[in-house]
């Protein structure tokens, strides 16, 4: 008796299984199963962006989309490690300067299409500056989704106290380089010697800021050899340098005062990325405003990233059709995006009220025409470990720019023979 | 089966699972990282690896990075663990001496080594922190001073030792704590009538006894301060300077930023040679004394 029972039960729940996998299948998305988004948001700024693709969910049921973030020193491993082993997801991002080192490892789509077609996206929109770094041989590799200037944060009740405010009261940040260099000598004069009115808060990025504005190269126009050593170069980092040793006007490294003095209230200016945004909202009581670059070199300039948003190779039509899709989705609501402290790289979208009326990211935005980006090449990791090097021993005198350059500028030669060799190979 | 042949084969059966195990997860990685060693190998060159004999192993040893990462490894071990064993030494003779709580103080030295590494370092860069860490505020208030712990280069590296020996002690505390109450009441009372003092009595009698387990112990401290990672990674990433990048920070790097398979395990295989080395002169010399 009890045995037949239990024959039933199992009957019965072996129906149930077919009914609900019956419906599930009817239910299921294109390809059967979720389409996979990596990113590297794990700031405040990735809660934005799971809102943003709970939207798309919401909007498109049939292709709907499971977000991944983790830090972005662990996703670039997992990234390039799953893309090798052909588990790439579906859609994923990067940062504009690792474009090439994916691209030649062959995990890139061309996604020239979201620009064709009914529903296209307007070419024009975007920055032409930012678009050109991800168009290789003809082909779109990748679409920007925003670009992020570095930017001058200051503190106006700072500045105030140190007698920095106009006649009006208002207090306006420094343009120029004299400006800049007055506002330092004015703050430590009138706070005390223990004072300082800037910081370096990113110590490469801050320095790739000067190299922008003194308009040296980091490599030839054909990306054989580095010039980092560039005379201009020098001229920019010794200038970085002589502010902390010679005119002491900028705190030493050791201080650390850096961003989380000028979130403390310490500091009234630091050079950062939009993307800080997000610390600071969390401060209260900090009064700060953002403007763009202060000119300091002979030309304009401002050293900036961009996020872009890939495709992976070798999906079905329908897939491929569901992740342009995504990426459309959240080109159109990168205004969205901006509230995480991104600028959008859609100049109709920069030419809103909306985004008129977020302070910092459209006065960082003013930094657009003028913007660097680190030179594109595959070797970007090793480019930037050497720079990072270069730039603390400078920025610590322990070695003159002249000499860590020169060291830099070696080495990253020495990676560019590798690669020069390993292409060689290729075409053999 | 026979009860003969039962018997024969019972001990691999028992072994069986972990030696399925060793083999797949530590064997068989050595052997592909030793034949990589052997091979050029970029992750994202779209080639494939190509035999390049001694070529790794050679730039290895003129690469001024790997040269400088190993020479931060051994400073490294160099103070870790004549300090890890000295202390821990300390702290076991104390807590075999307590008899009152004495799983109390056991459990306060064992706490910290429970801690993931992350969790120990990232607690210690907050206590490190120039402007607002604990040790700081301190030194500030009583001398007036802030210690520039990470951010120096000739600071960075002590100030990661001092983290280490904090997160480390635990277990050759316990360990050597065991080896103690190992050695008999008897010889310590014999040597008091003899009239030995303490010292002698640690000399001649403690000493002696717990040779096995401090061999034990410093050879496990030696092993595990030559793979010195994540304490660097997480409080200076390797900075100020490279003055803490160590050789396993630096394998890392090359492995999984440059994407440079085959140098990566030559250089593993470099390190590996040194922690053997050290090892077998360490038990060497243990055992000759």
């Amino acid at each position: 008796m009890r045995a037949r029972r239990s024959v039933r039960l199992a009957l019965a729940l072996v129906a149930a299984l077919v009914v609900l996998s019956a419906c599930k299948s009817a239910d299921l998305p294109i390809g059967g199963e979720n389409l996979r988004f990596w990113c590297g948001f794990t700031g405040p700024d990735g809660i934005t962006m799971l809102r943003m693709i709970k939207q798309f969910n919401g909007a498109n049921p049939k292709s709907p989309v499971t977000m991944q973030r983790m830090d972005w020193g662990t996703y670039y491993n997992k990234l390039l490690v799953a893309g090798l082993g052909k588990r790439s997801p579906e859609v994923f991002i990067l940062h504009i300067t690792a474009v090439p080192r994916f691209r030649d490892a062959g995990l890139l789509e061309p996604v020239d299409d979201l620009f064709v077609g009914p529903g296209a996206l307007p070419r024009e929109d975007f920055d032409d500056n930012v678009l050109k770094h991800v168009v290789h041989d003809g082909k779109l590799l990748a679409l920007p989704l925003d670009v992020h200037p570095m930017g001058l944060y200051y503190n106006p009740d700072l500045l105030k106290q140190a007698g920095l405010a106009g006649p009006d009261g208002t207090v306006k940040p420094p343009a120029t380089r004299d400006e800049f260099l007055h506002y330092l000598r004015q703050y430590k004069k009138v706070m005390g010697p223990t004072h300082w009115g800037y910081a370096y808060a990113n110590l490469s990025y801050d320095m790739s800021n000067f190299i922008a504005q003194w308009g040296g190269p980091m490599f030839s126009d054909d990306l054989q050899r580095c010039t980092l050593n560039d005379p201009r170069n020098i001229e920019a980092m010794q200038f970085a340098a002589d502010l902390i040793h010679k005119e002491k006007l900028v705190p030493t490294i050791e201080s650390r005062l850096s961003w989380i003095g000028f979130r403390q209230g310490k500091v009234p200016m630091a050079t950062e990325g939009t993307y800080m945004l997000g610390d600071l909202v969390r401060v209260p009581g900090l009064n700060y405003m953002g403007a763009p670059l202060p000119q300091w070199g002979p030309q304009p300039g401002t050293f900036a990233s961009s996020h872009v948003m890939c495709v992976s190779r070798g999906l079905t039509p329908e897939r491929r059709a569901a992740a342009l899709k995504l990426l459309k989705h959240l080109s159109d609501h990168s205004l969205e995006w901006a509230e995480a402290g991104q600028i959008p790289v859609r100049k109709t979208l920069r030419d809103t009220d909306e985004f008129r009326a977020m302070q910092v990211q459209s006065a960082f935005a003013k930094g657009i025409p003028n913007l660097m980006f680190r030179t594109m090449v595959p070797f970007d990791f090793e480019f930037e470990s050497e720079f990072k090097y270069a730039v603390e021993k400078i920025l610590y005198a322990t070695e003159t720019p002249k000499v860590a350059l020169d060291k830099a500028t070696e080495n990253v030669n020495r990676v560019i023979a590798r690669y020069r060799a390993d292409e060689a190979r290729r075409q053999e | 089966m026979s009860a003969g042949l039962s018997k024969r084969f019972d001990g691999y059966l028992f072994a069986a699972p972990f030696l399925l195990l060793f083999a797949g997860f530590v064997v068989s990685p050595l052997v592909y990282g030793f034949v990589l060693s052997f091979m050029r190998w970029d992750m994202t060159a779209r080639l494939p690896a190509e035999f390049a004999a001694f070529t790794n192993y050679t730039e290895a040893f003129g690469d001024p990075y790997f040269r400088s990462a190993l020479k931060v490894t051994f400073l490294f071990v160099l103070f870790v663990v004549p300090l890890t064993v000295l202390c821990g030494l300390g702290a076991a003779l104390g807590l075999a001496a307590i008899t009152k709580r004495r799983g109390l103080y056991r459990a306060a030295f064992l706490l910290p080594t429970m801690l993931n590494v992350s969790v120990a370092a990232i607690l210690w860069k907050w206590f490190y922190n120039s402007e607002f860490g604990l040790i700081n505020h301190y030194t500030y208030e009583w001398f007036g001073y802030r210690v520039p712990w990470l951010v120096q280069s000739n600071m960075a590296l002590a100030s990661i030792v001092i983290m280490t020996v904090w997160w480390t002690i635990g277990n050759p505390s316990i360990i050597l704590m065991a080896g103690i109450q190992q050695i008999p009441s008897a010889l310590y009372e014999a040597a008091a009538v003899d009239g030995a003092g303490p010292w002698q009595r640690f000399l001649n009698i403690t000493l002696p006894g717990i040779r096995p387990v401090l061999l034990f112990v410093t050879i496990m401290s030696i092993i595990g301060s030559f793979q010195v990672f994540g304490q660097t990674f997480i409080l200076t990433e390797g900075g100020p300077q490279n003055s803490t990048r160590g050789a396993v920070h630096y394998i890392y790097q090359v492995a999984f930023n440059f994407y440079r398979m085959g140098y990566a395990a030559a250089m593993s295989w470099i390190l590996f040679i040194f922690i053997a080395a050290f090892s077998l002169l360490q038990l060497r010399l243990m055992r000759e004394k």
